[in-house]
């Protein structure tokens, strides 16, 4: 009886030991993964710090008019950002106008439609192409894809839209090649793997049943995409465009070399602009006296709080597209 | 097997399976059946996992099509028309033969559009005749009265019985000739399962229903007819009456009363 109540105050303490061990163990793991998150928002917020800190002289001289204002002169530190944050929409937005449609058309061909020995090469490619660094998307298109443009398709776009009232402005002057029409090409190549391989992903994850149910019906592959799939997968398409806008915001590269560099607001589509990320890009080195670098990161600024409000919209969008299917 | 021609009653067969085989890529799933689908009857498929029961539901409306390396030989005739070759237009064959899944698969839209749904794809009727025919379909199958507050709610927010009753709502819905239901209970509760097979008894004086089940119970209680199913082969075939108290075939016999299986 002794050695069976002894075996099991034995295995009492034994247990109790292991679990203050777990019990400790738990506790160095959470504070290890809470330092890890607190490190995001300690970056997140020295940023936003530094930056402000770095663009003071500058916010203070121009106050908000900087937000509006076209000119940009070096030479008498008058300094304004319109140009560039107008070129940064422009070419993003146009970027996203172009691949988002046909990213998912890749992804409706890559999950329905492809023939099995197909899939492997072309998702293959798809990602390769997202692994292409942006340098080299800036030299192509500088060297090859400008000029083809400037030969061939700007003459023949420009002739073609010049008695339709908007699009005459849209598409005018002479084609030099480089501008915002070729900078939002390069950028929605850029782009395209990413929306083709996240929706791709998610369109995956649709359960095989909901869309023989849809097919079952007597649907065709387009209003099962259309009306079914898409719906269902949205979250996860918006999630991979919204990835794909933040990039192509950002994009400095390859922009800066095909844009122009002009810092001139102008309708044409042809013209050569700029935008946040190619102005500094290029002007950094440059950049003397005492406005012209605050001038510069008060950029960098506006480009941080532009991304911010597109992923709130983004959210905003969400939240309506799942007001609109029921689902809350 | 031989049941179907001298069962005693006129009924005449919707679908007249002959001589049909199927194939997984090299692999035959189903061996050489044949047997008749009445009209206007309940005809239940029963057999254990694996056996080829609901390989052979969904040749009835080609969902198999979707994917590439399955194939049927032999014929299925839905009102004396072979339903297998290649001319057979499959949106137009699937309006007239509906499916019901395993586990509820609504869209993700709301409740009323998800009715509203399938019967836009073949028709465009004014609002206030949509209508009608939504609440007509609801009525049906027995959910109106739980949802007819709140249509504009997502098809997601039902439970499980609801959402099945729902998908069996968007199939009557389009007005099909002939219902498949693939396992329609097995993610149910007993009650909602109640429901569902008042609901199919209800819908078998209008169509002609398939339903494969791995209850016992729930076969010889819902069908009129039933197929028993053994490593792709028919093993018996006859009235479910007959099916369950003197089967012929010693191999229904301890499949019905759970010797195996």
């Amino acid at each position: 009886m002794a050695d069976i109540a002894l075996a099991h105050d034995f295995a009492e303490t034994a247990r109790a030991t292991a679990m203050r061990r777990h019990g400790k163990g738990d506790s160095r793991f959470r504070a290890l993964t809470f330092g890890a998150a607190i490190l995001v928002v300690a970056i997140f917020l020295g940023v936003l710090i530094a930056l402000l800190n770095g663009a003071w002289p500058a916010i203070k001289t121009f106050g908000f008019s900087f937000l509006w204002t076209e000119k940009w002169n070096p030479v008498t530190e008058k300094f304004g950002a319109l140009a560039p944050i107008a070129g940064t929409l422009i070419s993003s937005f146009l970027a996203m106008a172009i691949a988002v449609p046909v990213g998912i058309g890749i992804a409706i061909f890559l999950t329905e439609l492809c023939p099995r020995p197909l899939k492997r090469p072309v998702g293959i490619a798809i990602e390769l192409l997202a692994g292409i660094p942006s340098i080299i998307y800036g030299i192509w298109g500088l060297f090859v894809l400008a000029p083809y443009l400037q030969a061939h398709v700007q003459p023949w776009l420009i002739d073609a839209f010049a008695d339709v009232p908007l699009l005459s402005a849209l598409f005018a002057g002479p084609p030099y090649g480089i501008g915002m029409f070729t900078a939002a090409l390069i950028l929605s190549i850029m782009i395209l793997p990413f929306i083709s391989a996240v929706t791709r992903d998610v369109f995956e994850t649709v359960p095989a049943m909901l869309k023989e149910a849809a097919y079952g019906l007597g649907c065709t592959t387009w209003e099962v995409m259309w009306r079914v799939v898409l719906p269902y997968a949205r979250t996860g398409v918006v999630g991979g465009a919204m990835l794909a806008l933040g990039r192509a915001l950002g994009e400095t590269m390859a922009v800066t070399f095909v844009i122009g560099n002009a810092h001139r607001l102008n309708p044409s589509l042809f013209a050569p602009g700029t935008s946040i990320s190619a102005t500094i890009a290029n002007e950094f080195t440059e950049a003397l006296g005492d406005l012209y670098v605050p001038a510069l990161i008060e950029l960098g600024l506006i480009l941080f709080f532009i991304t911010f409000l597109v992923l709130a919209a983004a959210q905003i969008m969400l939240y309506r597209l799942e007001r609109r299917a029921g689902a809350r | 097997m031989s049941a179907g021609m001298q069962n005693g009653n006129n009924a005449r067969a919707r679908i007249d399976i002959r001589d049909l085989s199927f194939y997984y890529g090299e692999t035959k799933a189903l061996k050489n059946i044949s047997l008749p689908l009445y009209d206007r009857k309940v005809t239940a498929f029963i057999g254990p996992s694996g056996c080829g029961k609901s390989t052979l539901l969904r040749v009835l409306n080609r969902i198999y099509a979707l994917y590439p390396n399955q194939h049927a030989e032999g014929e299925v005739l839905l009102d004396g028309e072979d339903i297998l070759t290649a001319k057979q237009d499959l949106n137009l064959l699937r309006a007239r033969v509906g499916m019901v899944f395993q586990k509820p698969t609504p869209f993700p839209m709301t409740i009323y559009d998800n009715i509203a749904f399938g019967i836009n794809l073949y028709e465009k009727l004014p609002k206030s005749e949509l209508d009608d025919r939504v609440q007509n379909a609801l009525e049906r199958a027995a959910l109106w009265g739980e949802v007819k507050d709140k249509l504009n709610a997502s098809g997601l927010s039902l439970s499980g019985g609801q959402q099945q009753r729902l998908c069996i709502a968007r199939t009557v819905a389009t007005r099909p000739e002939v219902i498949l239901l693939d396992e329609p209970c097995s993610a149910l509760d007993p009650i909602s399962t109640a429901k569902i097979e008042e609901l199919i008894d209800e819908l078998s004086k209008e169509y002609t229903i398939v339903i494969v089940t791995h209850n016992m119970q729930q076969a010889s209680r819902a069908s009129d007819y039933t197929a028993f199913m053994y490593l792709g082969e028919l093993i018996e075939y006859g009235a479910t009456d007959k099916v369950f108290t003197a089967p012929e075939n010693s191999q229904t016999e301890q499949y019905i009363t759970g010797r195996f299986g």
